[in-house]
């Protein structure tokens, strides 16, 4: 009779104890997600200033690695879109009418469509806004043109 | 008689009123014009309404008083708009006399390129945070008389530009121990309160400890031959002596040491995810952690609480062990090892205090190391080994962080190991010879492991409250100019040391004695005569009574040159 009341006794205040431990446990984790979660690095910018309109003429087509992105001007209306390969991410080369991947050979036109693989996603187009004072604006994140 | 009165109170106010407009048409060439034109109406202040004012609050009237006659009242800086709102003949201020060539002593020559604007899209360019804006300001703000502004002032105009630039600060103080976390072109979300986090942690942690004891007193353990026992428990000698397994012996030091020592390696360990080795980022990256990092200012007290501690703990345990005369053979070298982890303990902590690269370690890179100096024959080498070049810079940071998270790391972690190892080998804790064994009462690793880990999980609740409660020291990031200010003083666990070199001879009394104390204190058990075996157990035995006095007068010399360090 004793021991039949004495064991359920032990094992509740034992299941509690190893479920505070639990829970200790748990909150230490819980910081350490907290304390892993910020980011020291902001990343790089999404608006980039393109500077004066006519440095870009109708007809151009001009490369800036640092994006990584090609603008084009086709009469007049602005066009851009992403060099960074949609395979892998690595910076697209300008191979004579098209653009090609050193790393893994994906190829694509001038319209940014995929010619061959591995790639299988075309080029991301980023938007270009034309501002009051003539200058442009390229916008590496958000709606595409 | 009462007409006379009238007229004379007449001929006051109005004397009143003149000198009123004489007084404050003197104060601010502009204020009299103040109803007619909207834009001054406008300025930002005077007074914040709200009680208490924010450092923004404060950093608006500063501004509205020093600043705005020149960067206009939105922080637009002086342009045609603003100038319009001066009275005429100030209007054209390059031409006006007061800052043109021929500026009058009392002022000075504003500068051809104009006066920069500080509140719209790209302003104040060249500075990346918070703390280059605000240390600028207190060294070239305003431009007559430079250095007119206290700090004070200097991080509540800080903090006000970074509202007028809408950046949203929330209740975060802005000092130079936290701005260069704070950057200036770009949004930061800032961590809430650590504080209820730990307080619930610290509860859990007590109550776990209680549930522990509650379970024990109402005789509900298994016993010894019942249990298999974990890992844990299988790092533990079987049965140990009760009388040597008490509280009152032990002190609980030598465990506690243990504890705090893995706290340290796991913070530290995290602490490595965000500090930066290098001059220019080293501080910043601290302040980033303290500052930005969810639990990051946690992680960075309990590391040096811990570390603290550990010294402390450390010290008693070799008191501890000399005044039981533990430290008899077979037990002398496994002494020698313990006060080896002393040493490395002191160096880790002093590498670890110059990581943080800021103002308060100016001791450490001046005189911790031109200690080194005055070693005869070796002294400039080591320097040289220590410091990695003619003077502290990139490499010697460098040095001090390699050797604090892994050469001193290394072999901490590694004599640590040894040393349970040969008190597990000896037999546990000190205790009687072993003839006497069936007679004296033994108590099972399970208890000792449950003792272990009551102290732990009290230890590690007082720890995190400190942790919360009392900030490690920080300070502003290191400026160029080296020269030690008055103020600098070593870290308390050396201060012994900074009050002895006060004596004369820095190599005599900075190097030569501190080695001495450790020599003496390394010879005891092999000088003087040791604790008879029947003896052991407890505290004072007859034995070794001379090496007991002397270490207890050693230590105490060291706490009260430490205590004479805290006061002067």
């Amino acid at each position: 009779m004793e021991e039949e009341k004495k064991l359920p006794r032990r094992n509740f205040i034992q299941l509690i104890t190893r479920l505070l431990l639990g829970l200790a446990g748990l909150l230490g984790l819980g910081g350490l997600v907290r304390f892993f979660s910020f980011r020291p690095d902001p990343g790089s910018p999404t608006v980039y200033d393109l500077g004066d309109a006519a440095d870009y003429p109708p007809g151009s087509k001009i490369i800036r690695p640092d994006i990584p992105a090609v603008i084009y001007n086709r009469g007049g209306e602005f066009s851009a879109f992403s060099l960074s390969c949609t395979h892998l991410g690595c910076l697209l080369e300008e191979d004579g009418n098209s653009f090609s991947c050193p790393c893994h050979g994906s190829r694509f036109d001038q319209n940014g469509s995929v010619l061959n693989g591995p790639a299988s996603e075309n080029l991301m187009p980023l938007r270009i806004e034309t501002n009051d004072d003539n200058t442009l604006t390229l916008y590496t994140k958000g709606a595409g043109n | 008689m009462s007409r006379f009165l009238v007229v004379f109170s007449f001929i006051l106010f109005l004397l009143g009123a003149v000198f009123l407009s004489v007084v404050t048409a003197g104060v601010s060439p502009f204020l009299g014009t103040a109803q007619s034109t909207p834009s001054v109406a406008d300025r930002p202040g005077p007074p914040p309404t709200v009680y208490p004012p924010s450092q923004a609050d404060n950093g608006t009237q500063v501004y509205w008083g020093i600043c705005q006659d020149c960067h206009g009242d939105q922080g637009q800086g002086l342009t045609a708009d603003w100038r319009a709102a001066f009275a005429p003949v100030y209007r054209d201020c390059w031409a006006s006399g007061c800052h043109g060539e021929d500026a009058p002593e009392n002022s000075f020559q504003l500068p051809e390129s104009g006066v920069p604007a500080l509140a719209e899209p790209g302003a104040l360019p060249q500075f990346a945070n918070a703390f280059e804006l605000g240390t600028y300001i207190q060294s070239s703000m305003p431009l007559s008389p430079v250095g007119s502004i206290s700090s004070d002032q200097a991080w509540e105009l800080t903090a006000f530009l970074l509202t007028l630039n809408k950046r949203d600060l929330e209740d975060l103080e802005l000092s130079g121990n936290n701005s260069a976390a704070v950057p200036l072109h770009r949004d930061v979300q800032l961590p809430g309160s650590e504080l209820p986090g730990v307080l619930l942690l610290s509860v859990v942690l007590v109550l776990a400890a209680a549930g522990i004891s509650v379970g024990k007193r109402k005789g509900l353990e298994k016993t010894g031959a019942e249990r298999r026992g974990n890992f844990y428990h299988h790092l533990h000698p079987p049965r140990i002596p009760a009388a040597q397994a008490r509280f009152g012996y032990t002190l609980g030091a030598g465990g506690l040491a243990v504890f705090f020592s893995l706290i340290l390696l796991i913070t530290g360990a995290l602490e490595m995810y965000y500090y930066t080795p290098t001059p220019d980022q080293a501080a910043s990256s601290i302040q980033t952690l303290t500052t930005l990092v969810p639990f990051g200012n946690l992680v960075r007290n309990l590391h040096y609480w811990s570390a603290q501690l550990l010294v402390i703990t450390i010290t008693v345990h070799l008191l501890r062990v000399v005044l039981t005369g533990a430290n008899a053979p077979p037990r002398r070298f496994n002494y020698l090892l313990g006060l080896v982890l002393l040493v490395l303990i002191l160096l880790l902590d002093f590498t670890g205090y110059a990581l943080r690269w800021d103002e308060g370690i100016r001791w450490a890179l001046v005189v911790g190391t031109n200690i080194l100096k005055t070693i005869p024959w070796i002294g400039e080498g080591l320097y040289q080994f220590v410091i990695g070049g003619a003077e502290p810079g990139a490499a010697a940071l460098t040095r001090f962080y390699t050797w604090h998270i892994f050469g001193l790391t290394m072999a901490m972690v590694g004599i640590t190991l040894w040393h349970i190892f040969l008190v597990r080998r000896d037999g546990g804790i000190a205790s009687p010879p072993s003839g006497s064994e069936n007679k004296i009462k033994r108590v099972s690793r399970f208890e000792l492991v449950r003792k272990e880990v009551q102290v732990m999980l009290i230890a590690g609740a007082v720890v995190l409250m400190l942790s919360v409660l009392i900030p490690a020291p920080i300070d502003q990031p290191l400026t160029e100019n080296g020269a030690l200010t008055g103020d600098s003083r070593a870290p308390w666990f050396f201060l012994w040391i900074q009050q002895l070199l006060q004596l004369g001879s820095p190599f005599l009394w900075g190097v030569i004695v501190p080695i001495l104390i450790i020599l003496v204190l390394g010879l005891l058990p092999y000088w003087l005569p040791t604790t008879r075996e029947e003896d052991l157990g407890r505290w004072f035995p007859a034995g070794s009574r001379i090496a007991q006095v002397l270490a207890a007068l050693i230590i105490g010399f060291v706490l009260v040159l430490t205590f004479l360090g805290f006061i002067n």
